[in-house]
């Protein structure tokens, strides 16, 4: 009955972590209640998929993000509000104390609003920088929306948007006939923090600029950024692997931006892809997408059944093996590393002594899991040493698993004896030889008689 | 002395009774040495002293808990975290197996005793056997039957000896003493017999010895000198030769079983001299039997030959294999016996320690008290006779004065050679004037209390033999010798008996206040932190962290590792930056010091540092430098006027972290340094206060993880004092990302 019981509260349980792994609760921080028609279809689509969402404004004075030490929201929204700081309730220090306590943030800015100083402050502490003055807009001669800023050319169209580098996973990119459009960007440079990631990067054209300033022309010493160098949403994964996103165009969130149809120069009208993109940025931000699990660490000696033991010798033949799972929207499927990036193990002692590939084994396709395992011999050296899988990819949470063995040094019965050892029989035929003549010696000491005494022969 | 009291009692005693009074006498002997040995339990309690014996302990229980098999293959992952310590191969097992076996005994008789009242009560026990042994030597030295009983009394009340054998004073020393005597006196009797059994038997002590202590090798180059002085006397002796070949073969072949010795006595120099006189005893029996063999003109021109070709083909191989790398040059500590500067210079760590520095003087009159004017008469005592085991005393008494004069630790080695020479001349000195008066033929072991009455009747009024001077010399020595006693007494008691794990103090109003930080400490660590956390220190407190924090750590008392021990030295000597990596690379979870600045403790890190300091720089002299950290005028200052380097090194910022807090503004004070500190403290960014006992004393702190979202410690901890970042308006290139 008790089992029954547990089992159904696990079930319950499992239906409401279905939505994202750390949880439901998201607080949307906006300036008024009201706006969030505006947004009607994000939020339809994040209650859809069972977010539990509160709706708030920074004057508010119930606004908590924290209870007794522990968080009330896993996840925020921050939209554009048109106060200069986002007041007490959510100063920079909370907000960073939200993020080291694993909770999950998504800043959207506009550049018909300044970002507010707090944001400021807080996406500088990420790495993350804003232009001057809290405000800036990206425009693109060259790709930008025919139909609505044909004289401004402040709504840039992208498309053909690849990752970064080859090797990564392509979950924000888009393919050449697909479009989105970015309605009054703000731009956004990134330190050279490795935790930073851009999603969308500006046209190699596009430039940031001060629209209230720099009205006329922009002196290069001012530019903010231009280019590649102009990211247009970031993601940034705290070492807890707490997510926090930066979009720099809100409005490419909002409903009408999501039916419209654009066209770029000399193209035709296209319909944008920017609810798919809405809706993949809101599931990676908020933990519904990229979520690694480390199911089971297995590590034994080569032909033993006792799994993880604690200590090795040296020279041992071990088998090692982890089996991850990613979370997949609401379901933990088997996690495929790219093939030319595999996981990888360090049997490591101040420096890794081993730096192994590990290879995925055959899984049939009900299994939630992948397992990856390699076989290795211990390194001739004893000493404290982890066995350690260290996985940190780009949008993907990072695998961090040490398994800290001792491995000893030989026991004094464990060397082969010397009679295995071909070079020792010459020793061993020494020994046999000194002993046996001793045992004659003695014997035929004892058993001789002793000669007569030559005097008494004379007589 | 005693002998002499108890005969009194009895009068004329018989063969029989003056054996039962021997042995009651000894038996009062070992309690006597056994009892002076208490002070530190009484005072403070049966605990564990000092550095060196909490590793022993440690070792014994993993010895009763896993074994002996398991305990000779013993790989320690706790110590030298992340190398690991082949424990069971580097050390001497002779004081843990001793320990083990005493307490298996006695659980066999079903006597449920704790294994550390053994540890505690161990040297105590075996300083009743030591006295015994010395009662032995001496007997072999002498006629005199009050001589043996002399020595064994000196012996057991020492302060030489008692330094290192109070209760709780578990160290290899405690058991070794004993073996090093026993030893001499199984040699001697050797060679006095030309007895292989005793050879056997001196042979199978010094395996035992060997297995005890690293200063076995006194044995093994003393024996050695004994028989080349011998022969250079000219007193080659069938005798010596079976008894030092005996010894020999089956001496070293047992020290080669101990894994930690191995093959050290037929690699290294320091046994070399034992093996060069095995092979010159074979030279010289070979010619000895030419000699009876061949005439005399012949031998001369052959003993020539012989010698000059040996000792050239010897030693010319001796360089080579030298030179070749098989035979191992002298070590680093040999050559600090022959020049006490040489170990400042090039081995920092081995002058670090207190006890292998120079002895002072005074420090001999305080071990040994009027022992050390008794020696030198008993030298000559014995010179004037020179038999063959004389010679050996003689030799070991110049042998050992040198060495304890060069180390403090060493006057150990000294003192049972200054006991055994003493009581020679002690019990000379008293049988002259008590009992050889010409007329007194009926009672010549008259004790003290009969001897002036009858002294009386011959009523010579002049010479060795009249009352007076009779009256002189004995009071005299009877006052020397109480003062002796009440001499040592006071030593152990004041000077002997600190476990210095726990400090006494005294109030205001003379009672006895006990400063526990320490186990406060090491208890703290026990409990709130992770069992696998790695703890940081200085490697002095290793051992105890070991043993009563049962904690890992980077390094300790076992300094087999120079460079771990320079990391340890370069992290806790450098900037904040530079530490921070060594300490994350090594996993420290925490950092430990030492601070007395405000209990006025002096034996703490602030004033350990510039070892620390020298020992680093040995190994990394661009990075780490001593020079930085003394002033321009050349003072090691912690005040105002500290250098730089001193000020942003780990260990200053850690001793005065919020220190200043305790104070007043602008009072703070360290009581140690005598010093005025700056009314700013130093700020720490990469690590945290953790712990801090009730005086200060250690002080534990947290290493900090990496930043949560990626920036350095220090602009994550200006960021925390709600410092704001300056709005950075570049001028220059542009950085750029790469992706």
């Amino acid at each position: 009955m008790r089992s029954l019981l547990s089992l159904a509260v696990l079930a319950a349980a499992s239906v409401v972590s279905a939505v994202s792994v750390t949880g439901n609760r998201l607080l949307v921080v906006l300036d008024d209640v009201a706006e969030k028609e505006s947004y009607s279809k994000l939020f339809g689509s994040l209650a859809d998929r069972g977010f539990d969402i509160t709706y708030d404004t920074p004057r508010s004075e119930d606004l908590q993000l924290f209870h007794l030490g522990e968080r009330t929201y896993d996840h925020i929204v921050f939209l554009p509000t048109k106060v200069k700081a986002l007041g007490p309730k959510l100063t920079p220090q909370i907000l960073l104390d939200f993020v080291n306590a694993a909770g999950n943030i998504m800043v959207a800015l506009s550049a018909t609003t300044p970002a507010s100083t707090s944001t400021v402050a807080f996406l500088a502490e990420l790495g993350i920088s804003l232009p001057q003055e809290r405000t800036g807009l990206v425009v693109d001669h060259f790709n930008y929306d025919t139909v609505s800023a044909s004289e401004k050319h402040d709504t840039l169209v992208l498309h053909n948007s690849k990752p970064v580098r080859y090797d990564m996973w392509d979950v924000f990119s888009l393919r050449d006939d697909e479009f989105l459009a970015l309605p009054h960007t703000v731009g956004h440079t990134l330190g050279a923090g490795e935790l930073l990631t851009p999603i969308l990067r500006a046209p190699s054209t596009a430039y940031s600029y001060n629209p209230k300033e720099q009205t006329e022309a922009v002196d290069p010493d001012d530019l903010f950024a231009a280019g590649q160098q102009l990211a247009l949403a970031s993601a940034f994964q705290a070492r807890n692997s707490a997510r926090v996103t930066v979009l720099g165009s809100a409005e490419m969130l909002q409903d009408k931006w999501f039916d419209t149809k654009v066209a770029v120069e000399g193209g035709s009208k296209v319909s944008t892809k920017n609810a798919e993109f809405a809706k993949t940025l809101t599931g990676w931000t908020f933990q519904e997408l990229g979520v690694l699990r480390v199911e089971e660490i297995e590590h034994r000696l080569k032909d033993s059944n006792e799994t993880n033991p604690e200590i090795y010798r040296i020279k041992n033949e071990v088998h090692y093996q982890i089996s991850l799972s990613e979370y997949r929207w609401d379901a933990w499927v088997p996690f495929n590393a790219n093939p030319n990036d595999p996981p990888q193990l360090e049997v490591s002692m101040l420096s890794p002594f081993h730096r192994l590939n590990l290879a995925p084994e055959e899984h049939s396709a009900t299994d939630r899991t992948r397992t990856y395992s390699t076989d290795l011999i211990l390194p001739d050296q004893h000493g404290i040493f982890n066995l350690r899988v260290n996985y940190k990819r780009p949008f993907y949470t990072y695998v961090d698993e040490k398994c800290t063995v001792s491995v000893r040094h030989m026991a004094h019965d464990e060397w082969p004896r010397s009679f295995v050892i071909s070079g020792a029989w010459p020793w061993i035929s020494g020994i046999g030889a000194t002993v046996s003549g001793f045992v004659m010696f003695c014997a035929i000491w004892v058993y001789s008689k002793p000669a007569a005494p030559l005097v008494k022969k004379t007589q | 002395m005693a002998v002499a009291q108890q005969n009194a009692l009895l009068g004329p005693p018989s063969q029989s009774s003056r054996t039962l009074l021997r042995v009651v006498i000894l038996l009062f002997i070992a309690g006597a040495a056994i009892a002076s040995r208490l002070f530190s339990v009484i005072r403070f309690e049966s605990i564990i002293h000092e550095f060196d014996p909490w590793f022993n302990f440690r070792a014994t229980k993993y010895l009763v808990a896993n074994g002996f098999y398991k305990f000779w293959d013993w790989f320690d992952d706790r110590t030298w975290h992340p190398l690991g310590r082949v424990t069971g191969g580097t050390l001497y097992p002779g004081l843990m197996v001793t320990s083990g076996v005493i307490y298996h005994i006695l659980q066999a008789l079903t006597i449920p005793i704790d294994i550390r009242n053994i540890c505690v009560l161990l040297a105590p026990a075996f300083s009743g056997l030591t006295a015994f042994a010395a009662y032995l030597l001496t007997n072999e030295m002498t006629t005199s039957p009050s001589a043996g009983l002399l020595a064994a009394a000196f012996m057991g009340i020492a302060p030489g000896y008692i330094s290192r054998s109070v209760a709780g004073s578990y160290d290899n020393e405690a058991i070794a003493i004993f073996l090093l005597v026993f030893t001499f006196y199984l040699w001697i009797k050797a060679l006095k017999l030309g007895s292989m059994l005793w050879g056997a038997l001196c042979a199978l002590f010094y395996g035992y010895m060997v297995a005890s202590w690293g200063g076995y090798a006194f044995i093994t180059c003393i024996l050695p000198l004994h028989a080349f002085v011998l022969i250079c006397m000219g007193r080659y002796s069938r005798r010596l030769y079976v008894s030092y070949t005996t010894w020999y073969a089956l001496g070293t072949l047992a020290s080669m079983q101990i894994p930690f010795v191995g093959f050290l006595p037929v690699k290294t120099s320091e046994h070399m001299p034992a093996l060069g006189i095995f092979g010159f005893l074979q030279l010289v029996g070979f010619i000895d039997y030419v000699r009876s063999a061949i005439s005399g003109r012949q031998f001369q021109a052959f003993l020539i030959t012989v010698l000059v070709a040996t000792f050239g083909i010897g030693l010319a191989g001796l360089v080579a294999l030298t030179s070749l790398g098989y035979i191992a040059p002298w070590g680093g500590r040999f050559y600090s016996l022959w020049d006490t500067g040489y170990a400042k210079v090039h081995i920092p760590i081995i002058a670090s320690v207190s006890e292998h520095q120079p002895t002072a003087w005074p420090a001999f009159f305080f071990d040994l008290n009027i022992l050390v004017w008794l020696l030198p008469a008993g030298i000559w005592l014995l010179y004037k006779e020179l038999r063959d085991e004389h010679v050996f005393v003689i030799t070991y008494a110049l042998c050992g004065s040198y060495f304890a004069g060069v180390m403090v630790r060493l006057m150990l080695t000294l003192t049972p050679i200054v006991c055994v020479a003493a009581a020679i001349a002690a019990s000379k000195l008293l049988d002259t004037y008590l009992v050889k008066s010409p007329s007194q033929t009926s009672t010549s072991e008259a004790g003290e209390k009969k001897a002036p009455k009858s002294a009386d009747k011959t009523a010579s009024p002049l010479g060795v033999s009249s009352m007076v001077s009779k009256l002189t010399i004995v009071g005299a020595m009877i006052v020397y010798l109480l003062m002796f006693v009440s001499h040592c007494t006071w030593v152990t008691s004041n000077a002997y008996s600190s476990p210095s794990v726990v400090l006494a103090s005294r109030m205001p109003d003379g009672s006895q206040h006990i400063i526990d930080d320490y186990r406060e400490a090491y208890q703290w660590l026990r409990q709130n932190t992770k069992e696998d956390a790695k703890i940081m220190s200085w490697w002095d407190y290793g051992y105890q962290i070991g043993g009563m924090a049962d904690r890992p750590t980077l390094v300790d008392n076992n300094t087999w590792n120079n460079t771990h021990i320079a990391t340890v030295g370069k992290a806790m000597s450098s900037r904040e930056e530079v530490s921070y990596p060594i300490m994350r690379q090594h996993e420290v979870d925490y950092v430990l010091i030492v601070f007395g600045g405000l209990l006025g403790y002096s034996g703490d890190d602030i004033n350990k540092f510039l070892w620390m300091v020298r020992i680093a720089e040995g190994i990394w002299p661009e990075e780490v430098k001593e020079r930085d950290f003394f002033t321009a005028r050349g003072e090691y200052r912690v005040d105002d006027g500290a250098t730089d380097t001193m000020k942003n090194s780990l260990m200053y910022k850690m001793s005065y972290h919020n220190y200043q807090s305790m104070f007043p503004p602008g009072k703070a004070a360290d009581r140690v340094r005598g010093v005025q500190l700056p009314s700013e403290g130093p700020v720490l960014n990469t690590i945290e206060e953790a712990y801090t006992t009730e005086n200060w004393i250690i002080r534990i702190y947290k290493v900090k993880d990496l930043d949560n979202v990626g920036r350095d410690h220090f602009s994550a901890a200006a960021f925390d004092r709600g410092q704001k970042k300056k709005a950075t308006k570049k001028r220059g290139p542009r950085v750029l990302r790469v992706d």
